[in-house]
């Protein structure tokens, strides 16, 4: 169907998802294809002391069954090389797979894991951060100083990382402070929870593999089937139908490398799609917990002279792209501040529950949580407004940061000012109701990106890019970057996208890095094709590449727009008829530091292209049950240039909502033996249309160089960083108690009002 | 499972198109409609009728169709997503969410788009609040509701 005068800026995958034309991976059905179903370990500890398939394999349907003996006896994870595709001995996870199965339709594929003959042994599970570090804990991992090391990842026993921040002297500072303020605050674990469970098939034709799944990031799945089965780059391509969201749980490589080995075996394309219950625990990307202690002494003025910290997380029994959140909890719990002497260490820890991976901003709601609420505890003790402490304190252009980067132009002040005008701060509100107040900051993150680009015979033009769209609208975002490149009618750009058969690698949809690193590679490979149609130009119009514009379709010397040629006829009129452009984005260098990293640099101290936010919620608190609703979210973003405005609107609201869901009712409970108690969507509590609140969204748009196309940063996980913090100020200004646990349910929200002593 | 069901032979109207088939009766409409009829625009999100991506539309009822029997659905006049669109242009509510920006990853948008249809049916002015009761059975985890919200809003007005 053609659809046609719809507004600027509607994605261009937009009609096949509204029509339900769009395929998604589950959408897919492939002849013979197989029903893949996972034998989980189904204890949080134990080790494995029968395993027998032979049944298994024995039933008529079965076309594989797969165990750690049929696969490369590869340890992968980077950090520490903690895991293989299946258990080998010790269950460390109740997700950890022990068996896979692939067969011809889903009550024989269950047929056969009940068949799967497993004995455990019950080992003690590593459950809680504290006792896991203690002396005499039993051990996640006891041959951790077997595996292989990459990076800055100091280890011990149960440490999986050990990394700190730090500058000046903050004990010496903190004795010299008129006010000291100390804090506990614990998270619990939480879900990335797209609504699309993950799916992948499997399809070998020869010695070569494809793989259709539902990642955000085909190329580090490429990488993660070429690692644990021991192929080469050449023989795996991986293709993502359209991505039912993914908010950084579907980064990494997952079960593409299961999925591949079954459909080896089996000699058929093999299907396999989690069911809700899977997506809660089998997963190596959930939220991690943590334990966050601070202390903060500020001077006679209101000035923060230090802050240090001591920060527990837990990892999970698995690295999965966790080495560097030690180092970014320090950073979000040394928050956007001037403080000259600071010092936060943080240790990674692993225990007997789900892995944590990157989920949107990951570790940074949870600090930025913990510190926010700690800046309004410091606020109230030295009787200050809320807002005229941060005033004092937020880091602003020019000044330098908790780890000794100066900023150059950024907007944290204009997006306090902003927010809090807009929320109405210091009126007066009803009984039961209060604003609070947060900022939170977020990193760009650069990285190497390729773009083709090819100016067919017929004007249009094929933009192929290693660039993943789960979502965000970036993806769509870089059809205008071409267009205005090349001077043409976005609608005649094509995108290419989601296939490594097809483009040059990148880091997909991770780390809002869509726009900042493919969209530089692609503005960069649509201006070779520009500068060729310039050349063809010139030569026709007898003029000078240089004085050559390309506007609405057709190219004319400036200053004459009245002699032009159709762009379509320079393009047919080449040598080969098509015009083709292939760029990598240029290579950007991280801003220097003067503070130190002591120990377990992982890259997060530098911070690139530096992201700024301001949210001010309005809660009502219902003092009998300690109910709370977010009426209102005031959230004001310095992410540089906005290029796509509806997108990134888009974000900033889902981000918020999904912080409201973190900060009310989303949070993983687990039994005293490690098990997930809310792995379904009615437990675990996603905010539902009615308890939206309204969100009002403004931009700080500040042109930042050495940042991505246009002086724009990132944007897609900085709205999900301070809404937390803001709602538990609200909370504390609404009731005069402060909520010291991560959600904060009901339960505890009138816990804190109703029992002080016993909220954490 | 197999002592009480088994291949049963149905008709199923779906968008205004009979479709003779054969199948096994304790099989989700969800199931039937995507493996066996080949539409796939109705999403599982959960089998367990939490998430609403499964929405379809019964003699113009919503319901989640993870958790109906297909062969229940027989004699009934089936509605998804793909009966939402005329032959040469989407349905207002379908231009507008888009419009709106209402459409991140698309996985719930076929859900929202069936509650929404069936809302404005049988409400063609909601009010905001009816808005979100009318579809607070459908998760959106992208964007954060209020574009949805809009587009419906929008499209009561424009229908009436």
């Amino acid at each position: 169907m053609a659809v046609t005068d719809l507004p600027e800026f509607i994605r261009a995958d937009g009609p096949d998802k509204v029509t339900g034309s769009g395929r998604y991976t589950a959408d897919m059905t492939l002849t013979g294809q197989l029903v893949a179903k996972f034998k989980y370990g189904g204890v949080s500890h134990g080790r494995i002391t029968r395993l027998d398939v032979t049944a298994a394999r024995a039933i008529p349907g079965v076309f594989a069954v797969l165990t750690a003996a049929d696969v490369p006896d590869v340890r992968y994870s980077y950090g520490l090389a903690d895991r293989t595709l299946f258990a080998t001995d010790i269950i460390r996870f109740e997700g950890e797979i022990v068996a896979a199965v692939a067969a011809i339709n889903a009550d024989i594929a269950q047929q056969a894991l009940d068949a799967i003959e497993l004995d455990i042994e019950m080992l003690e599970p590593v459950v809680d951060l504290e006792a896991a570090i203690a002396d005499g804990a039993p051990l996640v991992h006891e041959n951790i100083d077997s595996y292989e090391v990459t990076g800055d990842t100091p280890h011990s026993g149960n440490v999986a990382t050990h990394s700190s921040i730090s500058m000046g002297d903050a004990e010496a500072a903190m004795t010299n402070a008129a006010t000291v303020v100390t804090s506990r605050y614990l998270a619990d674990a939480s879900h990335a929870t797209p609504i699309e469970p993950r799916a992948v098939i499997a399809q070998w034709e020869g010695d070569k593999v494809t793989v259709w799944t539902s990642t955000q990031v085909p190329f580090d799945a490429r990488a993660g089937v070429c690692e644990t089965l021991e192929l080469p780059t050449s023989k795996v391509r991986i293709i993502a139908p359209h991505l039912g969201g993914g908010f950084g749980g579907k980064c990494g490589a997952h079960f593409e490398p299961h999925i591949a080995a079954l459909a080896r075996v089996a000699k058929r394309p093999v299907k396999l799609v989690f069911s809700r219950w899977e997506e809660f625990i089998a997963p190596d990307r959930r939220r991690e917990a943590m334990i966050i202690d601070v202390t903060t002494g500020v001077d006679a003025d209101g000035h923060i002279v230090a802050r240090t910290g001591e920060i527990l997380l837990d990892n999970g029994a698995y690295m999965a792209d966790s080495s560097f959140f030690a180092q970014a909890a320090a950073m979000h719990v040394a928050g956007p501040y001037v403080i000259p002497n600071v010092h936060i260490d943080a240790k990674l820890i692993y225990t007997n529950h789900q892995p944590s991976g990157s989920v949107r901003a990951p570790t940074a709601p949870q600090g930025c949580w913990a510190v926010e609420s700690h800046t309004d505890e410091i606020a109230k003790a030295i009787g200050m407004d809320a807002l005229e402490f941060r005033r004092k304190n937020i880091v602003t252009s020019a000044s330098t940061g908790c780890v000794g980067q100066t900023y150059d132009e950024i907007g944290l002040d204009q997006c306090l000012e902003l927010a809090t005008t807009s929320a109405g701060w210091g009126t007066e509100l009803p009984e039961g109701e209060a604003l609070g107040i947060s900022v939170g900051w977020w990193p760009s993150f650069a990285a190497p990106a390729g773009a083709y680009a090819k100016l067919h015979g017929d004007g249009t033009v094929q933009v192929i890019t290693g660039a993943s769209e789960c979502g965000t609208g970036s993806v769509m975002t870089l059809r205008m970057l071409a267009a205005d490149e090349i001077g043409i009618d976005e609608t005649a750009i094509e995108l290419i996208y989601q296939d490594t058969g097809a483009a040059p690698a990148g880091p997909g949809s991770s780390g809002s890095q869509t726009l900042f690193n493919h969209g530089r590679a692609v503005e960069k490979a649509s201006q070779m094709v520009a500068d060729q149609l310039r050349e063809l130009a010139a030569a026709q119009l007898e003029a000078n590449a240089g004085d050559i514009v390309l506007e609405n379709g057709a190219a004319s010397v400036a200053g004459s727009p009245a002699i032009s040629i159709p762009i379509v006829e320079l393009a047919a009129a080449s040598e080969t008829g098509e015009l083709l452009g292939s760029a990598a984005a240029d290579a950007i260098e991280w801003p220097e530091i003067t503070g130190s990293t002591c120990l377990g640099e992982q890259g997060f101290s530098s911070w690139l292209a530096p992201q700024f936010s301001c949210h001010v919620a309005r809660v009502r608190v219902d003092a009998d049950t300690g109910v709370t609703r977010v009426l209102e979210v005031h959230a004001v973003h310095d992410s540089g240039t906005i290029l796509n405005p509806v997108a990134a609107h888009g974000q900033v609201e889902g981000g918020v909502m999904m912080g409201v869901g973190q900060a009310l009712t989303e949070g993983t409970r687990y039994d005293e033996r490690g098990h997930q108690l809310n792995a379904g969507l009615l437990e675990y509590k996603l905010q539902t249309i009615a308890d939206a609140p309204t969100i009002t969204t403004q931009f700080v748009e500040i042109f930042t160089n050495n940042a991505g196309p246009r002086g724009a940063k990132g944007l897609a996980e900085a709205p999900n960083v301070a809404t937390c913090g803001a709602v538990n100020n609200a909370i504390a200004n609404a009731t005069g108690v402060r909520v010291r646990q991560l959600p904060m349910t009901a339960e505890r929200v009138w816990t804190a009002m109703n029992n002080p002593e016993a909220s954490t | 499972m197999s002592n009480t069901t088994g291949p049963s032979a149905v008709t199923l109207n779906v968008n205004g198109v009979p479709y003779p088939i054969v199948i096994n009766t304790d099989r989700t409409l969800s199931t039937v409609i995507r493996n066996e009829i080949g539409l796939t625009g109705t999403k599982e999100g959960c089998d367990d009728c939490e998430c609403g991506a499964c929405m379809v539309l019964l003699d113009g009822r919503p319901i989640n169709s993870c958790s109906y029997l297909a062969a229940q659905a027989q004699g009934r006049e089936i509605t998804t997503v793909e009966g939402l669109a005329s032959q040469d242009d989407l349905s207002p509510l379908q231009r507008n969410i888009l419009a709106a920006g209402g459409v991140q990853c698309g996985f719930c948008t076929p859900g929202m788009l069936m509650s929404a249809t069936a809302l404005l049916n049988e409400n063609p002015s909601p009010t905001k609040e009816e808005v979100r009761i009318g579809l607070s059975g459908n998760l959106c985890r992208c964007t954060g509701y209020a574009r949805i919200l809009d587009s419906v809003i929008q499209t009561s007005v424009e229908i009436n």
